[in-house]
């Protein structure tokens, strides 16, 4: 049996999300089921028009165009293709939560990017975090 | 295996990960594991330090084996038998 990883993604900032794809593709080498669950600024940062034009960070805030600017000269992929190449590697399912989406006025699941597989509510998160092996809060 | 041994085997696929970060050379291991046959060897290129520990570590939850890493300069090369 695949060992099971459970995130409620919370932030919708960068630096956060590129933390996020790292650990998924640790995951992702490992042949993890993932479950990610996207909850209120992460639903921001996962809106269609947000998704590569979103440049917030959530911490050393001051020096955010040499974080960002790092992540370019050490070629790490945007959190969008880790994420991807996640999905591509292993189970991953990405759920968005539905009082998240209504926040950012995304109602339906063509709102966010294709990663997003569906849109769910509090209680599909707490089933399957109990079931998980890990889990984080992000 | 000693580095020696390591100079002189025979290595079925090549994967050079040296441009990429953690968990890069992580993951084209993985993708490249699946175009060889059980008993085949495979070199991972990395300039990542952090790989030196993880693919030792994958090999074995993943039921492969871990041959030895080489040190080059300003890289390295993990090998391993599937």
């Amino acid at each position: 049996m695949a060992k099971k990883l459970c995130i409620a993604l919370f932030s919708g900032s960068v630096d956060k999300l590129t933390a996020a794809g790292v650990i998924l593709g640790g995951a992702a080498a490992e042949d993890m089921d993932v479950d990610i669950f996207v909850l209120l600024q992460a639903a921001f940062a996962f809106k269609k028009e947000n998704a590569l034009t979103n440049e917030r960070v959530a911490e050393i805030t001051d020096k955010k165009d040499e974080f960002l600017a790092s992540l370019k000269r050490l070629e790490a992929p945007h959190w969008t293709e880790a994420f991807k190449t996640a999905k591509e590697m292993t189970n991953v399912k990405i759920h968005i939560c539905g009082f998240a989406g209504k926040v950012w006025h995304g109602e339906k699941l063509e709102d966010f990017i294709d990663l997003a597989d569906d849109i769910v509510g509090i209680g599909e998160y707490i089933d399957t975090a109990e079931n998980a092996d890990i889990n984080l809060f992000i | 295996m000693t580095p020696e041994e390591l100079a002189q085997i025979k290595v079925d696929k090549s994967v050079d990960a040296r441009g990429t970060s953690c968990p890069g050379p992580l993951l084209a291991a993985k993708k490249a594991i699946g175009q060889i046959e059980k008993g085949q060897v495979m070199e991972v290129l990395s300039a990542d330090e952090g790989t030196k520990r993880d693919i030792p570590k994958w090999c074995t939850k993943k039921g492969f084996e871990y041959l030895g890493t080489v040190e080059e300069s300003g890289y390295f090369k993990i090998f391993l038998r599937k």
